[in-house]
């Protein structure tokens, strides 16, 4: 590789970048306390609902007392993280936070 | 769309909370709002202890203290007119900052794309324009200091292998993470491994290394998977192995795992552990810089410290070097854990005060009890008191206190932890983890031990307290490694700051925390108890009988004095003495 090749990966991901994303916490404080099933359940109801959302697996933001921990940022509504998430929790954020713009009660950390 | 964050952040007003909601919520919709603003509880909202308090977004104004008769000044003002409320605003600044730890969360560790879109591997194509002088130049520049704990600045250690002749040399990433309590290296393998890989290649560059090797504990099996995968895209990509970036420079690394010794974060052990043989550490000089692996001169870099090298090289050494403070440059990452509120890794710019640390990040000790301590650099640290929490974080600043920055790890002790305890816990695990190749270390230790037991026992006596500082001034001096001549030192820094409490074992028998279990023991308050019998349940040893009219009672001679009915009695009936 040389540098002009690595100027035009980083030129082609920066563009690729989606607008709506979900990033789920996913080192081994993350996949400990079940963050597996959570992105899974996530990608699963995405799915079911045809949204054009990026949910990736990320690192560990540090919070580890809160994990599994969910990062949203979609259109129309402010970029949160949510913290404890289970299956049920992860239902919630795709419909009310993604589809109505709405938070999810009860499991918003500012970090 | 406005939203109105709430949380009741002194955790024991929920229908304060509620009612809160519900009025806001209410007035909202009288003053025909409800489509323009959202109320949501939240689980942490970042500030503590300031009872309700609300923040509302876009805007970020955080409001404290909040009661339901400011909700209709807040909906006239901010929610309606963008404006703040003055005498209810919290002025609140971010005390983290993210370096070492700035794209964990942020970008999929396992994609190299997203790496290189967030400025990867520019640091190195930076580097290799500059050329190795330049380069250690830089890093003088930025003073960056070594994160596993000794603080040795990189940039020294650099030289001194560049200045060395030899066809063959090596750096080493030592992510031999052992203290309880720290995880921190292993979060950056895990969330940004390419970071740690263009770390490493800068360095090995700027030594004159052609082979890197990872150093990685066994027990961290996600972290050596993702380096391992990164390391092979590496590959794939032509960013590791011969003219990279279409320059001269060759450069090859591989994965050794450790077996799970502690002594092997040691460097001198870990190149014995690297080698095949025994992790044995061996008496310096020379040291691994001029005699390292299979006696070429080898560098050995901690994760973290890596990790911000590629930082360094991207946004240059004066700029690193203008954060923190005079010969503590940069920041730290911390793994903030024990009786505190968040816990979890914290990344801070030196100079800040534990204080900050502690309360404004870590949001203080769970359930509001007394802090006593912190504890900072693992086994081979020791205790600050509450004290001195207004200490500016540094390497000089807390070895000042008798203890170290080491590696990261910083523990949280309340009011019920005991100081014998605390240091026969980190003395127990460095005789554990001791290799035995020295007395010192090894007769030494065991020796301290056997006198902490005895003291927690309540069979100490006061020359007893005599014997563990001379043993541990012995064994500071004459061990042959940093795991002995750290060893002594929870011991002695707890001795400095808790000899009362020391004392109180020794004379009176007493373990003023109720720690110490031989030293406790348990009883029952008839008139407070209510028979709802929560203590017989959980007593283990059945030791707890009773019934609903007669109350219960604790038989001593079965009791183990575990406490178990002291935490779960609602009725403070349980005494302990």
């Amino acid at each position: 590789m040389t540098i002009d090749q690595l100027n035009a990966i980083k030129e082609e991901t920066q563009k690729k970048s989606a607008q709506n994303w979900i990033h789920v916490g996913y080192s081994t404080c993350g996949v400990a306390a079940g963050a597996k099933e959570v992105f899974e359940a996530l990608l699963e109801e995405s799915k079911a609902r045809n949204l054009t959302i990026e949910i990736k697996k990320c690192g560990c933001v540090g919070l580890c007392s809160a994990e599994p921990l969910v990062e949203v940022n979609v259109e129309g509504a402010p970029r949160v993280f949510y913290g404890k998430v289970n299956k049920d929790v992860a239902h919630k954020i795709i419909e009310e936070h993604v589809c109505q713009k709405k938070l999810v009660e009860g499991h918003i950390y500012e970090i | 769309m406005k939203r109105i964050l709430i949380q009741d952040t002194n955790g024991d007003q929920k229908k304060a909370l509620r009612d809160f909601s519900v009025s806001f919520t209410t007035q909202l919709r009288e003053r025909g709002l409800s489509d323009a603003a959202q109320v949501v509880t939240v689980a942490d909202i970042g500030v503590y202890n300031k009872g309700i308090v609300a923040k509302i977004l876009p805007e970020g104004f955080i409001y404290v203290n909040l009661d339901a008769a400011r909700i209709g000044e807040i909906i006239e003002k901010t929610i309606q007119k963008g404006e703040k409320v003055q005498d209810l605003l919290l002025d609140k600044k971010n005390k983290q900052m993210r370096l070492g730890l700035r794209n964990c969360g942020v970008i999929d560790p396992e994609s190299i794309e997203e790496y290189i879109a967030v400025d990867g591997y520019q640091g190195l194509a930076k580097a290799l324009a500059m050329g190795p002088e330049k380069v250690i130049e830089e890093m003088k520049k930025a003073g960056l200091r070594g994160r596993g704990g000794a603080g040795f600045p990189t940039w020294m250690k650099w030289n001194i292998t560049r200045g060395i002749k030899g066809d063959l040399k090596y750096i080493i990433c030592n992510g031999d993470e052992g203290d309880p309590g720290a995880y921190m290296d292993r979060s950056v393998l895990e969330g940004d491994p390419h970071s740690v890989i263009e770390g490493m290649m800068i360095g090995g560059l700027a030594i004159g290394a052609t082979q890197g090797i990872f150093y990685i504990r066994a027990e961290y099996p996600l972290a050596v998977a993702r380096i391992q995968k990164a390391i092979d895209v590496c590959y794939t990509k032509g960013l590791l192995g011969k003219n990279i970036l279409g320059s001269s420079f060759n450069f090859d690394i591989e994965i050794r795992l450790g077996a799970g010794a502690f002594v092997c974060g040691e460097e001198t052990a870990l190149i014995a552990s690297v080698e095949g043989l025994r992790g044995y550490p061996r008496p310096r000089p020379p040291f691994p810089s001029v005699k390292g692996l299979w006696g070429k001169p080898t560098v050995i870099n901690n994760v973290e410290t890596l990790a911000n090298i590629s930082y360094i090289l991207f946004h240059g050494g004066e700029a690193f070097g203008k954060i923190g403070v005079e010969g503590s440059t940069g920041t730290k990452v911390f793994a903030l854990t024990g009786k505190v509120r968040n816990s979890g890794l914290v990344e801070v710019p030196m100079g800040i005060t534990l204080r900050e640390i502690v309360f404004d990040i870590g949001g203080g000790v769970f359930e509001n009890r007394k802090i006593k301590a912190i504890q900072t650099g693992g086994p081979s640290g020791g205790v600050i008191p509450e004290q001195f929490f207004d200490t500016p974080v540094g390497y000089e600043s807390l070895q000042k206190l008798g203890s170290i920055m080491g590696s990261g790890g910083m523990i949280v002790l309340d009011e019920n932890d005991c100081a014998v305890d605390i240091s026969k816990f980190y003395l127990g695990f460095c005789v554990d983890e001791s290799c035995g190749k020295c007395a010192p270390c090894r007769i030494g230790g065991t020796q301290m031990l056997v006198i902490l037991k005895k003291i927690s026992e309540g069979k100490g006596t006061e020359d007893d307290l005599k014997k563990l500082e001379q043993i541990a001034q012995a064994m500071q001096k004459a061990s042959l490694c940093g795991l002995g001549q750290t060893a002594p030192n929870p011991v002695l820094s707890t001795l400095k700051y808790f000899m009362a409490e020391y004392r109180a074992h020794v004379i009176d028998h007493k373990c003023p925390s109720g720690k110490c279990a031989s030293l406790v023991s348990y009883s029952i308050n008839k008139e407070k108890c209510t028979g709802c019998g929560m203590c017989a349940r959980v007593c283990p040893a059945d030791a707890i009988t009773g019934t609903r009219q007669e109350k219960y009672t604790i038989d001593a001679a079965k009791c183990i004095s575990c406490g178990q009915c002291f935490d779960v009695c609602k009725f403070t009936a349980v005494i302990r003495q």
